[in-house]
């Protein structure tokens, strides 16, 4: 654990959704972080980056995480800071993600071969946020942790 | 509240090109509905397609892998694909999977009708 996760984050800053884990919902965090980054100054583009990467995020932590069990919550937390934007999307870790998923680069060739023509989330997040950290949540889920630079 | 399904997709025809016309979001959800159009144009004898995409303010991995679905067909068939109305982000997403490579990306669809038919 990095030194800053130990230091508590001023609460006005930090902004807390949980979200039911059913695939749609992902929506409602797009739309709260591309608020709070407009707010925040981040460009149209980046806004945009900042939207699919949470929608990825928040999907693996619904489809994945938690299996499509609507009882089960997905936690995001947005932490607005001067140089960038926190967030962390959290699930209750039903299924942990699989080996070498964090770290995989899917190609369009190898898709064609495959029935499941998916696995692009993970990657599109690693490709848009400027970090990308993924562990195990203190619930012993799933958690993605990701950065977005001001310039 | 609707958080699902926000896709509205038809078929046209215009100058030998078969447009599918894809308005709203593109996740998964969509799946059916642009396979079932894609097979619609294709039964009918299409060679070029066009996916027009229109106020998609949302298209996801899952939608990625949907039109993966398409391009893996229409090479298959020997059609020819292109794409429009994409917003400058999904037209890098596009560029960044590898799906420009193999649906040429227009602008709008007046540029695609004219491009598509040349190459």
């Amino acid at each position: 654990m990095s030194d800053e996760t130990s230091q508590p984050e001023r609460p006005e800053k930090v902004i807390e959704l949980r979200l039911p884990s059913k695939l749609g919902y992902e929506r409602v965090a797009m739309d709260t972080a591309s608020s709070l980054a407009r707010r925040m100054g981040f460009s149209n583009d980046r806004v945009d980056s900042l939207k699919t990467a949470i929608s990825e995020a928040v999907t693996n932590a619904i489809e994945h995480g938690n299996q499509q069990d609507a009882a089960m919550k997905v936690v995001v937390l947005l932490t607005a800071r001067k140089d960038g934007l926190v967030v962390s999307v959290a699930d209750q870790g039903c299924k942990p993600l699989a080996q070498g998923s964090t770290t995989s680069s899917p190609t369009i060739e190898e898709a064609f071969e495959r029935d499941d023509k998916g696995g692009w989330g993970i990657w599109l997040i690693r490709e848009l946020m400027d970090e990308v950290e993924f562990s195990t949540a203190p619930s012993g889920g799933n958690q993605v942790r990701m950065v977005i630079h001001l310039e | 509240m609707m958080l699902e399904d926000e896709l509205t997709v038809s078929t046209r025809e215009r100058d030998g090109v078969a447009i599918i016309d894809l308005v709203g979001d593109v996740t998964t959800f969509a799946e059916e509905k642009i396979n079932a159009a894609y097979r619609e144009v294709t039964n009918n004898g299409a060679r070029f397609v066009l996916l027009n995409f229109r106020q998609n303010d949302y298209i996801n991995s899952a939608g990625i892998a949907i039109l993966i679905g398409i391009v893996t067909e229409v090479n298959r068939n020997n059609q020819k694909l292109a794409v429009s109305g994409l917003s400058q982000h999904f037209q890098k997403i596009f560029r960044m999977v590898g799906l420009a490579q193999y649906a040429e990306i227009y602008q709008n669809e007046d540029e695609a009708l004219v491009g598509l038919q040349k190459g």
